[in-house]
């Protein structure tokens, strides 16, 4: 059996050798009056540039761009939307870290591409297949204050129907392969399955390229029923914080693809490859008939970037070993 | 005469810029660890001029030597290496602990910034420390065999910090625990690893928590054994009032009225109308009037802006309350 690999999310964006572009720096050096957008733009290409290159350098099949230019995961694409302004800092669930929280003012509606650029960019700049990152519908609306809607299943329809746009933008510029970011499906009761049907139902379905929904930090088994029939093809989940996600597995629908989230994004300590190609043929054997990618569990910007780069060369080791059938 | 509506900050000051460039050219070995020193020192005596101009009651030291309010702790104490750095939000860095072997206390943290700071001023001073909880969830973790081994262990090391301030005289010790309304069935982890760094304290105690999930953690957040809670109030607009109005918030509470996260200052008249609300659910002697969290995000011209216009929306609340003004009372 074959193992794909990938990322889950965004990437750190320091350089772990000198002479590399330091995109801080650079931001730093703009908000002094020292550098331009402009050269905050290069930075960005440049990093965008240097983590393809080291995801294809690890060995990865399937790449990210490592969302250089966002600040976090859900204002880049909200603040693109009609009906979205962009409010108070607040703290990204249980990470230590932070994302100004999106604030629905009045209708949501798709205007324009938000990241159709920044795929292009990508695409450009590797061989190899690169999966856009969006942000999961539902979990825009949950991590947005609703000031005009005031009703789940509404809102999370809005901002499905807005993001089905820019899939489709995307999908327009070539891009075979959609990740979209779901943690709120791991927090999901099973008394939300009419707003999350509302929010996944337009952006999934019709989709010409692969879709990823991808659930990081806690298991959506509550919510699984409702969202078993949906049409993504692939589920990502997170078997390091979420050992739960590995009842899930043998529910899955014929002919999907299971994104196996065992390497630790969240932590410095390096798995061993062995015990990770083990799990991932554990996954195998529940279900011999789905596909199968060994992932991080997140993004693996919650670690430094030394410790990402080597947890990427044990990923790639991990489905390797897999393949052959060794740990 | 009812008592009580004293005012306070949660504990970090906004460090002026050309500190920010000496802890910078000090990392570069640009500038040595004495004269960083003598700076931080310096200022923090500002610091604390500027709280008792501003007519706080109780003072903090500003936290001015600190950077992370982990990474601090983590680097003074044995079983922690520091990470390089992970990203918090946009282009705001931080290199975090990693616990790589058992965590103790082998010299103090704190002790002599709260003797210094305290000598400065007749104002009680906060002893302040990073809770267990928080320390462990803030940090990776390549030794322990889980979160709670860590934890405790934590919780042993502040514990001894904590003695060691109220030795020196502390009669207020806040142990922070942001990450406790995060995940909330951590819960009775938090609760159990605070119970320990407290244990034997007779100093007040605080615990700060901001952001996260009270719906969840509501009222159950009161098992925490500590005399007070500080609790970010105006971020939220507030609307924690109402979860204390189905369930009685009991212990003395920090009460925010300031959002650290925003530029903007705060009317008086808004500030003023925040304790109202307050004061309909709580009693005045609960109540000690703060910032939502630290101020050192902020500008020191806002952030002194912002605490004038606290001190005297208080002011006037008292007057209209007939609350007796009571220099120092708090110690």
């Amino acid at each position: 059996m074959r193992f794909g690999t990938t990322l889950a999310g965004s990437y750190p964006k320091l350089p772990t050798r000198g002479g590399e572009v330091n995109l801080r720096v650079v931001r730093n050096r703009r908000d002094q009056g020292k550098a331009t957008d402009q050269d905050v733009d290069a930075a960005i290409r440049d990093t965008t540039r240097r983590v393809l290159a080291l995801e294809e350098r690890a060995g990865l099949d399937l790449l990210m761009d490592g969302c250089a230019g966002w600040d976090d995961a859900q204002t880049y694409v909200a603040c693109g939307l009609d009906g979205f302004r962009i409010a108070g800092l607040i703290r990204y669930l249980d990470t230590n870290t932070y994302y100004r929280q999106p604030e629905i003012f009045g209708p949501v509606a798709w205007k324009a591409p938000i990241t159709v650029g920044d795929y292009e960019a990508a695409a450009s700049m590797t061989s190899k297949p690169v999966k856009a990152f969006l942000p999961g519908p539902y979990s825009l609306y949950r991590f947005s204050k609703d000031l005009h809607y005031r009703d789940a299943v509404r809102a999370s329809a809005a901002i499905g129907e807005a993001l089905a746009k820019e899939a489709a933008a995307l999908e327009e510029a070539g891009a075979e392969w959609i990740h979209f970011e779901e943690p709120w499906l791991g927090r999901a009761r099973a008394e939300d399955a009419a707003a999350v049907r509302a929010a996944l139902t337009p952006a999934l379905t019709g989709r010409k390229a692969r879709t990823v929904v991808h659930v990081p930090f806690r298991a959506p088994n509550p919510i699984f029923a409702a969202i078993r029939d949906l049409p993504w093809n692939t589920l990502g989940l997170d078997l390091v914080e979420a050992p739960a996600g590995w009842e899930l597995i043998p529910l899955f629908p014929d002919g999907r693809g299971v994104a196996l989230g065992l390497i630790d994004a969240r932590n410095t300590k390096l798995e061993e490859s062995a015990e990770v190609a083990r799990l991932a043929m554990r996954a195998a054997s529940l279900r011999p008939d789905l596909s199968y990618q060994v992932t991080p569990n997140a993004s693996l910007e919650y670690l430094p970037a030394d410790k990402a780069e080597a947890k990427l060369e044990r990923l790639v080791e991990a489905a390797r070993l897999a393949g052959k059938g060794v740990s | 005469m009812p008592r009580g509506l004293w005012t306070t900050t949660v504990g970090s000051f906004p460090k002026p810029p050309h500190l920010e460039r000496a802890r910078q050219e000090h990392a570069r070995g640009e500038l040595s660890a004495e004269r960083l020193f003598e700076m931080e020192r310096e200022e923090t005596v500002k610091v604390i001029r500027r709280q008792e101009e501003v007519g706080l009651d109780l003072l903090v030291d500003g936290e001015l030597y600190r950077g992370d309010m982990t990474t601090y702790f983590a680097e003074r104490m044995p079983g922690f290496a520091i990470s390089n750095p992970v990203r918090s939000y946009g282009n705001r860095y931080y290199r975090k602990p990693i616990a790589v072997g058992p965590i103790r206390r082998d010299q103090e943290l704190t002790v002599s910034w709260w003797k210094f700071a305290q000598a400065q001023t007749k104002h009680p001073v906060k002893g302040m420390l990073t809770g267990p909880y928080t320390m462990m969830d803030w940090s990776f973790n390549e030794h322990y065999p889980s979160r709670e081994a860590m934890a405790m262990d934590l919780a042993v090391a502040v514990n001894e910090e904590a003695l060691a301030l109220q030795e020196a005289g502390a009669k207020f010790i806040q142990i922070d625990e942001p990450a406790v309304s995060v995940r909330p069935e951590e819960l009775p982890l938090a609760v159990k690893a605070l119970g320990r760094a407290v244990q034997g304290l007779r100093a007040k105690t605080i615990t700060h928590i901001c952001y996260g999930d009270f719906d969840v953690i509501y009222p159950a957040l009161l098992d925490l054994p500590v005399d007070m809670i500080d609790l970010e109030m105006a971020n939220s607009r507030y609307d924690l009032l109402e979860r204390f109005r189905a369930k009685p918030f009991t212990k003395e509470i920090g009460y925010g009225v300031l959002d650290v996260h925003s530029h903007r200052i705060e009317s008086k008249e808004e500030v003023k109308e925040g304790i109202r609300r307050g004061l309909e659910v709580l009693r005045p002697e609960q109540m000690y009037i703060d910032p939502d969290c630290g101020l050192k995000t902020r500008t020191v011209e806002e952030a002194f802006a912002k605490l004038r216009v606290m001190v005297e929306a208080v002011r006037e609340v008292r007057a209209e309350l007939g609350i007796a003004v009571e220099q120092g009372a708090t110690a």
